[in-house]
């Protein structure tokens, strides 16, 4: 292990994230509101610890695997650290349990909150924690990838345990073209979204904020009720269509971009997405039939949710606790679906969820036909065995990790829903759950035990289980 | 550049390694996916699974961006149709790692044209020639040649009774009238030096020096070194290699091949009517005393097989045979081969890369070489007209301490730079860099 490569690489996101830390200050100077000191001595503490970390150390050559996946959790375990400073600092959350929960949050782009009143926090504090969203939802690494020149080689080992999905795509010959252009992709989706919802009536520093919670599949809103708080059918297609374009894999966007207009029609996966959209809108619909007063709104809060949830976001326009089993249960199922792979969303991922599907069917044709060579295919390709197994094993892991959590919950003292919820909603990074952390709840009444566990659930599930279990093992650390 | 390579084996691989280090984006095609996963876990490059004679697989590595295709499996046929498939797609430059000795005949009846095919790279051929320069000059350990021979790059290990030692470099000039030759390296203790003017020779140390050819003979005497007349030579191997160095280095020379399988041995007996074949383990002591290896001015091994080739070149080392020259293929052990005690080794791979690399051109390089087991480049650079290096005499300019300039060609002249040398626009500048200098070495050509 060549801890001062670790330490080389985390000194330079810090400084970033000091230079991150500044953008929020305009807003506060704009609105009249005195958190901007509170940032500013963030920025500082950030900046001088960032420093210190850079100039000390230096970059032994090219990162190994093992050293990758250190530098990866590390990374967003300290950023949170530095992250929660301006909450601390600006009084808005006084518990380090409460501000570090709130960072870890925001950075995985879960949106589990634990303020209890967000329209009386200040616009800068606000606008730091939508901000954290969209900085963790292409991810700390791509980003550093993108502007760090010396990552090299090992970049490769990072941008794999960061990138969600069973397999990182590689668009160009250098990985920090990739990076670039994954982040390019990013800022131009997000710039559009911004501009679509001021024509909705959003203000600019609503409008941000909505984008960051939108485009990374966050979920943190400026209003206590969410995007439900505007009322507006205009906006809620406009996040809906962004959370869709969000949970998709973000080579497609390039790859539509680069003009090869059939990118999206040949992706099976991102066709499964959308069938998996339209069946649970319909089956959700059906339960809350009655609910409201059309057949379209019933379609859009419906829509809305399934979205919100299968991508991971997190929003809400309606209190879906108030819904039928039915509803419920379709949307507790999604919740472990997830995104695309490659998109900014958590969970198992779609495409994971379609091979383990394909996997099952090729078992049963197996049983039938015992001599029979069934490879498990997606689209055209056929999957390697290699990253089916690994898919498997993620499976395995995800419901064991998910169990092992709700065991903790139980023993903390939640009840079912509430743990069940929780855990969930957290491991795949959504936001809120159910019973006591439903979308009209928040997280502040979860023991402080219970909130460093959820932190930690989060951080796995942003960075898909394997990247921070393995560091939990002994073999890791053995020489 | 945008460079597609096609197949990532011994040579695939370095060469991606090379160019990708070089600031080029390198896209593989290779149909092993053990190979795939090997390359896409240490290179930076885009990896794709399939075979470069495939149109589709070729159309998803982008073809109409890239620069030059370098088709460089270990099957010549692949490698054809490969080239052939790019240049029909309108790619600008295409290479060919060929074997048949044939096709770069001057009267073959396919122009390369025909065959869709800029350059045709010949490791073997290559390899052979590297192992006859080190017939030739028998006390180099490495013998890089630019510009046609007229500026050589040269390794020599220094005895015990060598001339050169314990005087200081800057002294040395003087003491031998200033030759037109400069020391840019010295390796001691596996570890890569650039000599300043204080610096002292020790024996046992290899030094690099760029030089005139014409002055290397008497140089090698100042080393310590005799030079040995060579008149048989023995050679382990009958492939291709150890065919083109019998048939190259002449008849005056006596050659003796040693070859295991006994139906190659008799292909070979019918091509090399001069040279006489055996047929036997090379490693079999008895045999290489019953063909007299002790009375050998030199020992060959070019088997495809490393351990063979590095196990023999010991064995008759320890027989003092002055001149052993050993083909190592695998990069990983270059760097051991001194400690061990070997003389000279040459390395397919980077003999192919470097020949590779002098048609895939940097804006400002000419060309560029790196040698076996040392962690330097020598590079030849074009001085253009808004280089900062045309700014002032050499002496005024902010040097890298880890690199070195060892000739200047001005105006078809060889220069051996000092201080109060003023390069111009135009002018071919050879330097011996350390890699971690090249990036301010090149800043100084831009």
């Amino acid at each position: 292990m060549r801890i001062a490569s670790v330490i080389h690489i985390l000194g330079f996101l810090l400084m970033f994230l000091a230079a991150a830390m500044l953008l929020p200050i305009g807003f506060s100077l704009y609105y009249g509101d005195s958190d901007y000191v509170a940032l500013l001595i963030s920025a500082g503490i950030t900046l001088a610890a960032g420093i210190v970390a850079f100039t000390t150390t230096r970059m032994s050559d090219d990162l190994r695997t093992k050293e990758g996946f250190a530098v990866v959790t590390f990374s967003w375990i300290f950023m949170s650290i530095f992250g929660c400073l301006p909450f601390l600092f600006s009084g808005t959350i006084p518990s380090i349990t409460n501000a570090f929960f709130e960072t870890m949050s925001g950075f995985t782009t879960t949106g589990a909150t634990v303020i209890n009143n967000i329209e009386e926090v200040s616009h800068g504090i606000l606008f730091w924690r939508s901000l954290t969203h969209w900085i963790g939802g292409m991810g700390i690494i791509v980003l550093s990838l993108a502007i760090l020149p010396f990552l090299g080689v090992g970049g490769m080992q990072l941008f794999k345990a960061e990138v969600p999905g069973p397999v990182a795509d590689k668009l160009t010959p250098r990985i920090a073209e990739t990076a670039k252009i994954l982040w390019g992709v990013y800022v131009l989706l997000s710039a559009a979204e911004t501009v679509l919802l001021l024509f909705g009536g959003m203000n600019l520093f609503d409008a941000l904020c909505h984008t960051f919670g939108t485009m990374a599949t966050g979920g943190y809103s400026t209003r206590n009720a969410s995007v439900g708080a505007y009322g507006s059918a205009y906006i809620n297609y406009v996040i809906i269509f962004f959370m869709i374009l969000a949970g998709t894999n973000f080579s497609l966007h390039y790859r539509f971009l680069r003009r090869d207009f059939r990118a999206y029609v040949n992706s099976q996966e991102f066709l499964f997405y959308l069938s998996v959209i339209g069946v649970a809108t319909l089956i959700v619909g059906a339960g809350v039939f009655g609910h409201y007063d059309s057949v379209w709104r019933t379609l859009q809060h419906s829509l809305f949710q399934v979205t919100s949830i299968v991508t991971t976001t997190g929003f809400g326009t309606a209190d879906y606790e108030q819904w039928g089993f039915s509803s419920q249960f379709v949307l507790y199922m999604l919740m472990f679906f997830g995104g695309c792979a490659g998109s900014t969303g958590g969970g198992i991922k779609m495409a994971r969820i379609y091979l383990l599907v394909r996997f099952v069917f090729s078992e049963i044709t197996r049983l039938i036909h015992p001599h029979a060579v069934v490879p498990v295919r997606i689209g055209n390709n056929v999957v390697p065995r290699d990253v089916m197994t690994n898919i498997l094993g993620f499976f395995v892991l995800f419901m064991l990790v998910f169990v092992a959590g709700v065991l903790v919950m139980a023993v903390i003292g939640l009840d079912m829903p509430t743990a069940f919820g929780a855990v969930a909603a957290t491991l795949a990074n959504i936001g809120p759950g159910l019973g006591d952390v439903g979308p009209t709840d928040n997280y502040t009444q979860i023991p402080v035990a219970g909130k460093w566990v959820l932190s930690l659930l989060m951080l796995m599930g942003r960075l898909e289980l394997f990247t921070v279990i393995i560091l939990l093992s002994p073999f890791y650390w053995q020489k | 550049m945008q460079i597609l390579i096609v197949g990532a084996g011994d040579i695939g691989f370095e060469l991606s390694k090379r160019l990708s280090h070089e600031k080029h984006d390198i896209t593989i095609i290779e149909s092993d996916p053990q190979k795939v996963k090997r390359a896409s876990q240490q290179l930076d490059a885009l990896l794709i699974e399939g075979r470069g004679t495939s149109y589709i697989t070729l159309q998803k590595a982008n073809l109409s961006e890239i620069d030059i295709v370098a088709a460089m499996t270990n099957n010549e046929e692949v490698n054809l149709i490969t080239c052939q498939l790019a240049k029909k797609a309108g790619v600008a430059t295409t290479i060919a790692r060929v074997r048949n000795p044939e096709l770069t005949m001057p009267d073959f009846i396919m122009t390369p044209q025909e065959l869709g095919v800029d350059v045709m790279i010949h490791p073997e051929r290559e390899t052979a020639d590297a192992i006859v320069r080190l017939i030739r000059q028998s006390g180099a350990t490495d013998i890089i040649e630019f510009e046609d021979g007229r500026v050589q790059l040269m390794g020599v290990r220094l005895e015990q009774d060598s001339k050169l030692l314990g005087t200081p470099l800057i002294k040395l000039g003087k003491q031998f009238g200033n030759p037109p030759m400069r020391i840019v390296a010295i390796v001691r203790k596996q570890e890569t030096l650039i000599p300043g003017g204080q610096d002292v020779l020790e024996p046992g140390d290899q030094i690099f020096v760029i030089s005139d050819p014409g002055y290397v003979a008497d140089f090698i005497a100042l080393a310590g070194k005799k030079d040995t007349k060579i008149e048989d030579i023995m050679i382990l191997g009958g492939g291709l290699i150890g065919q083109f160095v019998a048939s190259s280095v002449g008849k005056e020379i006596n050659v003796k091949i040693i070859e295991s399988s006994a139906e190659k041995s008799e292909e070979i007996a019918e091509v090399l009517p001069h040279t006489l074949i055996i047929h036997g383990d090379g490693t079999d002591y008895d045999l290489l005393a019953a063909e007299g290896v002790v009375d050998m001015d030199a020992f060959v091994a070019v088997t495809g097989d490393d351990e063979t080739n590095i196990i023999a070149t010991l064995l008759v080392r320890h027989m003092r045979i002055p001149r052993t020259i050993a083909l190592v293929n695998k990069v990983d052990y270059m760097p051991i081969t001194t400690t061990i005690g070997m003389d000279a080794v040459v390395s397919k791979q980077l003999l192919t890369v470097n020949a590779v690399q002098r048609y895939i051109q940097h804006q400002q390089v000419a060309a560029i070489a790196s040698l076996p087991g040392i962690d330097a480049h020598c590079i030849e650079y074009i001085a253009k007209a808004k280089s900062i290096i045309v700014r002032k005499p050499l002496k005024d300019i902010d040097f890298p301490s880890n690199a070195i300039v060892g000739a200047v060609l001005h105006q078809d002249e060889v220069l051996i730079p000092k201080g109060d040398t003023h390069i111009v626009a135009g002018d071919r500048v050879v330097i011996f860099s350390l890699p971690q200098a090249l990036d301010n070495v090149e800043k100084l050509f831009k």
